[in-house]
């Protein structure tokens, strides 16, 4: 019956495990009603969007200068994928946590951890499986995109693949930090509460803090929901690429390190500290990287063409000094036209915020509230606009430079659509909800027995109970 | 890895031994200093009434529980408890294997993990009688089923020791009799069980050999013979030297 074979004590081959993980998704509830949750969420998100576009748009047709505001990534992608944020930072925790919980609950994992993988290995097929369960929770997102294509509308490849990547690191990280959650807990119900304190917490933080200066403005970047907003914005970041990825490393790590049962909390303590410490590490370093690519069709993120190219041969460091408070609408329409866009083309530029409100109250300061210095190499200028259109010339007399000449055509045109999407109603809440529910239906079905009944030389139980 | 098969040509050398292994929680001791070995191909029974300390035992052999102190070795090769399972496969009791899942979906994965031929599962499945539930779903076995299943899980492992908690635990005894029938069919191919018995008369049937054990701590080990004239109880049954002893 048996034949002698080698077995690596982690040389386990991988598909058993993987498709015991996916089934282990696919099996449970949870990943069937987040899904029938998500369809009527996306469909009234996308449906509303597209309302709102059209209304836009109608505007737009009648004038060009309009249509150039219009913009599908804004208009509909954002808003649809918005919706998906939402189920996915509250509802997906439950669907990631079961991948692991229900192990511990019924006691599979104690023969999980004795078979020829590493606990690692263990960690990274579960977090494979939850990617999966990712994707499938965001196919009424993506049924969104293929109606919104269906219908006419415009959709621009990179900007679209670089919101769909970063949702799909939003899920990731959620993921993450629920196995994580299930692995240092041991029922699913505190895993639970571990893992939505941290996503609902973060939501929480962000709203409390949006705005606010100094601890608070750092603490607020700390949320979850600060990890979307730039790939909302067309920008795909490496530090903040790399920052999830450490993150989701880290507590894949810590996970592998807090699954085993055989070791004592001290030891899983501090097999933890190399990996925090690691992961700390790995996030400063990604605070530094600041290279980040403009993904958007309109450019939004970058100056004209013709300026970028002369911006990025300017050597010297550039120093702004900004005598304005972060709250302060001007100070964030700066950043937003001017300081970001500068940061990502030139090679060498320190923004310095001058004072606090405490400082600008005082009436020393009072009279250079609102001034913005601009030192390039030994020479400076001082101006109060928030626009590129002051403000890069007044940086090419700083570098004794001419302005580019304007480059004609190449404009943005902007999309303006007028459509209706009122019949996708019947996708999102009929035909989509009773696919997901005959899919269910189906992964309930017994699989087919693939073991014959007798082997070669054996006895039956059933024939051993006949003889007794 | 230490297979199972490797070393059963005929060797009935020490295949593992337990040097002095302890256990604390806070300030009780839950397992004493036990010490003991097995050779291959023995079924050894780890026997004593509930709350000995024989799931604690096994746990610390499988290295699911950090023991205080204390060595396992297997084939004369120390083994530290995260490579225990080199060697050492244990079978929790009263556990339900993927509850949502179907039981041929169970032995399908285990099978696939250890590379199990067809046939060899098939041979596995019919000898411990799992062929009438094997399109049931985990949750819907009935306890003896579930054992059963467990066992096939166990059988699918290629390591040298099979520990087994309470394995007849749920079965009458006509079932009782056949899973006998299948360790010793085993154990005949130098597969060597550890398992821990609360039932003795169940022990006194499969075991070959017996650690007596109650209040964490190993009161006799050896042959049934070898504990009656230990106790000096000549024809004793194994309750009966188990109450001298204990």
């Amino acid at each position: 019956m048996r034949s002698p074979k080698a077995y690596g004590v982690y040389a386990g081959p991988l598909h058993p495990l993987l498709a015991k993980e996916l089934a282990a998704i696919v099996s449970g509830r949870a990943l069937w009603i987040v899904l029938l949750l998500v369809c009527p969420l996306v469909g009234y998100s996308f449906v509303q969007a597209v309302s709102l576009y059209s209304e836009a748009s109608a505007a737009a047709l009648e004038s060009p200068v309009l249509a150039t505001s219009l913009s599908p990534l804004d208009g509909i992608l954002v808003p649809t994928f918005g919706s998906l944020y939402v189920a996915v930072t509250l509802l997906f925790p439950f669907v990631a946590i079961r991948v692991l919980g229900q192990e511990k609950e019924s006691g599979a994992l104690r023969l999980l951890v004795q078979l020829p993988y590493r606990c690692s290995t263990l960690i990274l097929l579960k977090l494979a499986a939850v990617l999966a369960a990712w994707a499938m929770v965001s196919i009424p997102a993506f049924s969104a995109l293929a109606i919104w294509a269906i219908l006419g509308g415009h959709l621009a490849a990179p900007e679209t693949l670089n919101l769909l990547f970063g949702h799909s690191l939003y899920g990731l990280l959620v993921g993450a930090i629920a196995l994580f959650a299930a692995s240092i807990s041991e029922s699913s119900a505190t895993a639970a509460i571990i893992a939505l304190a941290a996503t609902i917490g973060s939501w929480v933080l962000d709203f409390m803090l949006a705005g606010r200066s100094g601890l608070s403005a750092w603490l607020a970047q700390l949320s979850l929901t600060q990890t979307l907003r730039p790939f909302e914005q067309g920008l795909l970041s490496a530090g903040l690429v790399l920052g999830i990825v450490a993150v989701v490393c880290g507590l894949s790590a810590l996970a592998s390190v807090w699954l085993p049962p055989g070791t004592s909390l001290r030891g899983k303590v501090l097999r933890s500290v190399p990996y925090v410490l690691v992961t700390i590490a790995v996030l400063g370093a990604a605070t530094q990287i600041g290279q980040s690519v403009d993904v958007t069709e309109d450019r939004r993120n970058s100056f004209p063409a013709a300026d970028q190219k002369l911006l990025a041969t300017l050597r010297l460091p550039l120093v702004i000094t900004v005598h304005l408070i972060p709250e302060d609408p001007r100070y964030v329409d700066l950043k937003r036209n001017v300081l970001e866009k500068l940061g990502r083309v030139m090679p060498n530029v320190s923004v310095v915020l001058a004072g606090n409100r405490k400082d600008f109250a005082s009436n020393s300061r009072q009279d250079t509230y609102g001034e913005i210095d601009y030192t390039y190499g030994p020479r400076s200028d001082v101006s109060r606009s928030t626009s590129p259109r002051e403000i890069l010339p007044l940086l090419y007399a700083l570098a004794g430079t001419p302005p580019p000449a304007p480059v004609v055509g190449g404009e943005y045109p902007g999309y303006p659509f007028v459509t209706s999407a009122d019949a996708t109603w019947f996708w999102f809440l009929g035909a989509l909800p009773l696919l997901i529910a005959l899919s269910w239906w189906r992964s309930r079905h017994s699989p087919r027995v693939k073991f014959s009944s007798m082997a070669e030389g054996g006895q039956s139980w059933s024939q051993a109970r006949a003889s007794d | 890895m230490m297979t199972a098969d490797a070393d059963r040509g005929g060797n009935s050398a020490q295949v593992l031994r337990v040097a002095n292994l302890t256990k604390h929680y806070g300030r009780e001791q839950a397992i004493a200093r036990v010490a003991f070995s097995v050779t291959a191909g023995e079924v050894l029974g780890i026997v004593g009434p509930n709350g000995a300390g024989k799931t604690t035992l096994l746990e610390l052999l499988a290295g699911l529980l950090a023991a205080d102190s204390g060595s396992v070795f297997c084939l004369g090769e120390e083994l530290p408890a995260r490579r225990r399972k080199e060697a050492l496969f244990y079978l929790p009791d009263g556990i339900r294997l993927y509850q949502d899942r179907f039981a041929t979906e169970v032995v399908t994965f285990f099978a696939g993990v250890y590379r199990r031929s067809d046939a060899e599962v098939a041979a596995i499945i019919s000898s411990v009688g799992l062929e009438p539930v094997l399109q049931k779903r985990v949750h819907a076995l009935s306890k003896g089923y579930n054992r059963r299943l467990l066992l096939a899980v166990g059988l699918l492992t290629p390591q040298h020791v099979l520990l087994m908690d309470e394995p007849f635990d749920g079965f009458d005894l006509r079932q009782t009799r056949n899973i006998i029938e299948v360790v010793r069919n085993e154990a005949a191919k130098k597969r060597t069980f550890i398992l821990a018995i609360h039932q003795l008369a169940d022990a006194e049937r499969v075991c070959d050999r017996f650690i007596l054990f109650a209040g964490g701590q190993v009161r006799g080990v050896g042959k049934l013979d070898e504990l009656r004239a230990q106790t000096g109880i000549p024809v004793g049954s194994l309750e009966e030297i188990f109450l001298a002893l204990t």
